[in-house]
Formats: structure tokens, sequence, C-alpha cells
């Protein structure tokens, strides 16, 4: 009797979840062609900015410690990770209102399985874009000073992963509500790139004692900031005050540990629960 | 009973007597009632897309929504596949209980759902591919998944293409497509929008003959089209919709007949002169207002009369209660109305079925209203 209820609630599991995971599988198969395109890309440009400079030009001396290196070659993850996010996701829930697809087929399906499958299958490339950049990096640096790989290399991508969900999020967000895949594309890659800069400039010339820790942007500097041996622990120790005639002004350096998780999960959390909301009231 | 439910009828009814016609009708037909619409109406701002539709749909039947573009048909397939809010009424579906269900409730007890919504996309993904993630979303059964799709692909004769991309496809074939996955995993009630749009005239017969074969295999089918010959020869029942609201709703022998009986011709040995032509309609109109047919005036030219005039045939057609003895009044009235400068030459009941003529008037007087569907 047991046995039989045990098998009935797995059942029941497994009906629940047969949509998120062929959805999910079908997200994989349907966006392959863009993943190999930014794993290309992703290993590529560390090839390009991290290999090349320093095997070709023999003036070029190595940074002095591996984490320096690390810390270098991943100035363009923040860029990847945007750009990522914004192909990869700006389709999740716009494009079926759209192309008039998707939740037609099923109409008596849960339709936020099919977006929760369609956001594990965009995360997961995305995921496998990131580790590769990460893996290639990481063997360049083996390759140059030799092993072990820094463990503060580790933390810097499990706070990549943090960031590229928020930023997964806040496209997810958008797509809920835009009109179109390209719309999002450009309105988000506008928003993360250019937008979220001016504003952060703003903030610190208006107010130059406040941290901008709303910021993806600042936030994100701990990517590369949490390789830093003596990692800030002071206030005064995250930012660098620059004057010049009478002008002052303030760089933050980087957020902390503690602050920038808390930030991008409040991104995502705050940006998945608005989109979920839309999206139960849109229409097609 | 007369079978024929007009909305106008329903909505003078209460709950009780609803209740009672329900068991009527269920006695008669014999048959679950596996989908009903109930007062449904959506709202656009201040547009009323769909006004008050009430519709059952019985189990084995194939229901045909007919109407012109703009008439309601999209917006009404677009609620019950849930891709849009009702303002308000009902949306019930048969549970597998046997029960009429919400649709707003949960899905997973609902009996299966087959949809084609007009136009139809696809990712761009083989045929195949497309149809293996819908067939197995739905949880058809895995080992049999390949064996339908081919047979499928093989009936729609799309097999050669079964390993090509869809956006590669033509129209017709994306409509094709669209109507193979709606009937991928064998559901219980199919709703088809516009099946035919971009089908060739070979292609639109294959449809007819799909759903029939459909029919056989007892299938409950609810097709939305604008072309009522295209239709009328598959369905057992046809919702005529126009400017939102059923106007008419029965068997296309008992609508044909009901049409017939309720049209009355009067024709004039004299044309009437241009500048009396309106006012002679108005002063008729309001003579034969309490005979009036509220269901066919909708359908009519002029949507505030029930009366027409023809000037070439120097004919007034009228549409009435149908009941033997107003034919005796509405005739006393004209003979009243046209003794001084006209004579009534004759006076009769169609001969012949305008069920066409009626909804082709609709498609050409009716003019295209934004948002509905």
């Amino acid at each position: 009797m047991q046995i039989l209820e045990k098998n009935e609630k797995y059942e029941q599991l497994y009906l629940a979840a047969l949509p998120i995971v062929t959805t999910y599988i079908f997200e994989l198969k349907k966006q392959w062609k863009k993943f190999v395109i930014f794993m290309t890309m992703a290993i590529s440009f560390v090839i390009l900015l991290s290999y090349l400079p320093y095997a070709l030009i023999p003036d070029n001396p190595l940074p002095d410690t591996q984490a320096d290196y690390f810390q270098s070659g991943l100035n363009f993850i923040i860029l990847l990770t945007i750009f990522g996010a914004c192909f990869f996701f700006s389709g999740i829930i716009c494009s079926e209102y759209s192309d008039k697809t998707g939740f037609i087929t099923f109409p008596i399906i849960n339709k936020y399985k099919l977006v929760v499958g369609k956001y594990l299958g965009a995360l997961t490339l995305m995921i496998g874009v990131i580790t590769a950049f990460y893996i290639t990096l990481g063997v360049l640096g083996i390759y140059w000073y030799g092993g072990p790989i820094n463990y503060r290399y580790y933390y810097s991508f499990g706070i990549a992963l943090l960031y590229l969900i928020a930023v997964s999020s806040f496209v997810t967000f958008f797509s809920s509500f835009m009109k179109s895949v390209n719309m999002t594309i450009v309105t988000t890659i506008m928003l993360l790139l250019i937008a979220n800069m001016i504003i952060d400039s703003l903030v610190i010339l208006l107010y130059p004692e406040f941290e901008p820790i709303y910021s993806l942007n600042h936030n994100s500097e701990l990517i590369s900031y949490i390789l830093v041996e003596d990692f800030p622990t002071k206030l005064e120790d995250r930012y660098e005050d620059f004057e010049f005639r009478n002008f002052r002004r303030r760089i933050w350096l980087t957020p902390t540990i503690e602050g920038a998780i808390t930030i991008f999960l409040l991104y995502t959390v705050i940006c998945l629960i608005v989109a979920a909301f839309i999206f139960k009231r849109r229409q097609l | 009973m007369s079978k024929t439910i007009m909305e106008t009828d329903k909505l003078d009814m209460n709950a009780g007597e609803k209740s009672s016609i329900e068991q009527i009708e269920k006695a008669e037909t014999g048959l679950k009632i596996v989908m009903r619409l109930e007062n449904l109406t959506k709202k656009f701002g201040s547009f009323v897309a769909v006004n008050n539709i009430n519709i059952e749909v019985h189990e084995g039947e194939t229901i045909g929504l007919v109407g012109p573009n703009g008439a309601g048909k999209t917006t009404t397939i677009k609620m019950i596949a849930k891709l849009l809010r009702p303002t308000s009424g009902k949306i019930l579906v048969l549970n597998k209980a046997g029960k009429l269900q919400s649709l707003n409730g949960d899905h997973k007890d609902l009996v299966k759902f087959g949809f084609l919504i007009d136009q139809p996309f696809f990712y761009d993904m083989t045929a195949y591919q497309i149809l293996r993630y819908f067939a197995r979303s739905q949880n058809y059964p895995k080992e049999k998944i390949n064996a339908r799709i081919d047979e499928l692909l093989k009936l729609f004769k799309l097999i050669d293409w079964k390993h090509e991309k869809v956006n590669t496809f033509s129209k017709g074939m994306r409509q094709k497509m669209g109507i193979i996955q709606s009937i991928l995993v064998d559901p219980q009630i199919i709703i088809l929008d516009e099946p035919q749009t971009g089908l060739d005239p070979k292609a639109r017969i294959e449809i007819r003959a799909t759903i029939r074969e459909l029919q056989k295999l007892g299938k409950t089918i609810f097709v939305a089209s604008h072309m009522l010959h295209e239709i009328s020869e598959v369905c057992d029942k046809i919702a005529l919709i126009n400017n939102g609201r059923i106007v008419a709703f029965d068997t296309i022998e008992n609508l044909e007949k009901n049409l017939k009986e309720k049209e009355l011709n009067c024709q004039l040995l004299y044309p009437l002169p241009a500048n009396e032509i309106e006012s002679t309609i108005n002063r008729i109109n309001e003579k034969l207002k309490k005979y009036a047919n509220h269901h066919i005036e909708v359908a009519t030219a002029e949507h505030n009369h029930s009366v027409k005039y023809d000037p070439k045939k120097q004919n007034f057609t009228i549409y009435y209660n149908g009941k033997k003895e107003s034919r005796g009044e509405i005739l006393e009235i004209l003979m009243s109305e046209f003794k001084s400068n006209n004579k009534i030459i004759s006076f009769s009941q169609p001969k012949t079925s305008k069920l066409e003529q009626i909804y082709l008037e609709m498609i050409l007087d009716d003019q295209p209203r934004e948002g509905g569907g």
C-alpha cells in the first residue's frame, strides 16, 4: 500500500516536472547555435586578451601573481555576461506573444512551467559560456604561473554566476512586458551598459559619500576584486578619492562581499516576482 | 421543444428554467456537455469584442463558429485558450471526473484540448523536433510519439519535410503543422481557428476530410471560420456570430428552416421613388416593431431595421417573429401602407434557404471593427 502511494507521488511529481524538463531540453536544442557562437567568442577573447599579448609581445611582462593575471583577464566577463544574458533571455516571455507560439499549444499546462523550463535552459547555456571562459583563463593561469589555481578564482566564478542570474532576471523582467525580442535586447543592453553607468556617475558626482550599492555595475566589480589577496574589510579601503583643482571625485573600488551577494539575490527575486506578476496579467 | 438556442431567449431565462432545458437537451441528444460558454463577454476599453455569448458543446459534436472578420471569433477562441481573460462570464470544460469545471481553476483534471490559433508560428526547428517537444510536454506515451508524428505527417503530406526547419515551410504547410500539433496528443476537444486560412482548395478538402475522420473518432470539434460554405458541410451545428454576439445557434437544417419561416417577401407593382425609400422603411419598421425578429435583425444590412427594400426587385423583405397570426397582421399593415400609390403584387415566404445569403450580407455590410477577432 505504502509502495503504491509512493509510486503515485513519484508519478505526480514526474507529471508536474515533465513540461519543465521537456521545455528545458528543447530550449537547449533551440539556443544551441547561439551557445556555440558565445562560447567561441568567450574562448577567443580570453586567448586574444590573456594569451596573445604575452606570447607575441616579448617586452610585455606578465602580472606579478596569478591572481593579478586573473583579475586583468576577468575584465571582459561583465561585457560577455550582459550581452549573453540579453541575447539568451530576451525572448523568454515576449517571443511567446510576438510570435503567438508556445502557450497556444499548451492551454491546459501551467504556463509558468514552460517559462521556468526556458529560463533554466538559457541559464544552463550561459553558465556553460561563463564556465568555458573561466576554464580557458584558468588553464592559461596554470600555463603561465603553474598550479594550483588561486582559490579566490573559484569565489570569483561563484560571484560571476550570481551576477549572471541577477542580469538574466533583469532581462527576463523586461521580456515580460516588452513587445519584441529585438526591442528587449536593445533596451536591456542600453540600460545595463550605458544608463547604469550614467546613473552611477551622476550619483557619485552629486553624493560622493554615497556608495551605489543599488547598482549591478558597481556590484559586478566584486567578480575581479575578490581576487585581491588583502580584500578590503574597512569602508575607507573600498574607495579612492581623486582631486583635480577644486573638483573631487570618489571611485568605489569594490562592494562588500555580503552587500554584493545580497544585491544580486534581491535583483533576482524582485525581477522574477515582478516578471511573473506581469506575465500573469499579460494577454495575447 | 425546438432545439434552437437564441441568445435573447437564453437571457430571459432564469436559472431553474435554464437547468431544466439543459436536462431536456441532454436527454434529447443523449450526450454530455463537454464545454459551455456562459455569458462570456470581452471588452477592450469601451469596445465590446464579445458580448454575452452562451454556447454549449456536446460530446462528439462539431460546432462551427461562423462570422465575418472582426465578429469576435478569434477573441472567443483566445479566451477558451486562456490567452485572453474574459471581462465577465465563464468557460466551463469537462474534467476527467465527467463534470464541468471552470477553466480558471486547476487544469490538470481537465480533458485534453487541442488548439489551432489563427496563423500559427513555430520555433525555428525541424517539424519533427517541434512535434516531439509538443507531444512530450503533454505526456504523450514516449514509445508512440514517433509513429504518431509519422502518421500525421503522412496524412497531411508533410512526411518529406519531417526534418526540415519549419521556417522554410509555406504558409499552407505551417497551417497544416498547426493542425497536426492540435491533434497530436489525441485530445478529446479540438478547437480550430480558421483552419482553412492559407490553404489551397485541395488542402481545404483535405482539412474537411480530416475533420470528418476526427468526427468518426468521436472527437468534439469547435471550428471558427469566416467561410460558412467551407465548414457548413462538416458541422453539426452553426453558431453565427456578428458584432460579438451569437445571432443564431442551431443545426444548419433548423437554421435554414427557421430563417425561411421568419422571412416574408412583399413585392410592389411600381418601384418606390428614391426620395421616399428611407422614410417608408422607417415608417414600416415602426409599424412592424412588435413583430420584429430580434435575432434576425442583427444580421440584416440595416442593423436597426427588420425591413429591407430592394429597389431593383421592388421588393420588401421583412424579418419577423415567424408566428402565423403575425403574418396576416403584417399583410394588413402593408396593404394599408401601399393602398394609395402602390400595389402589392406578391406576399410570400421564401422557397429557398437564405442562410448563405444572410451570412453574405453580414460579411458585405459589416464594418470592420477594431480589436475584434
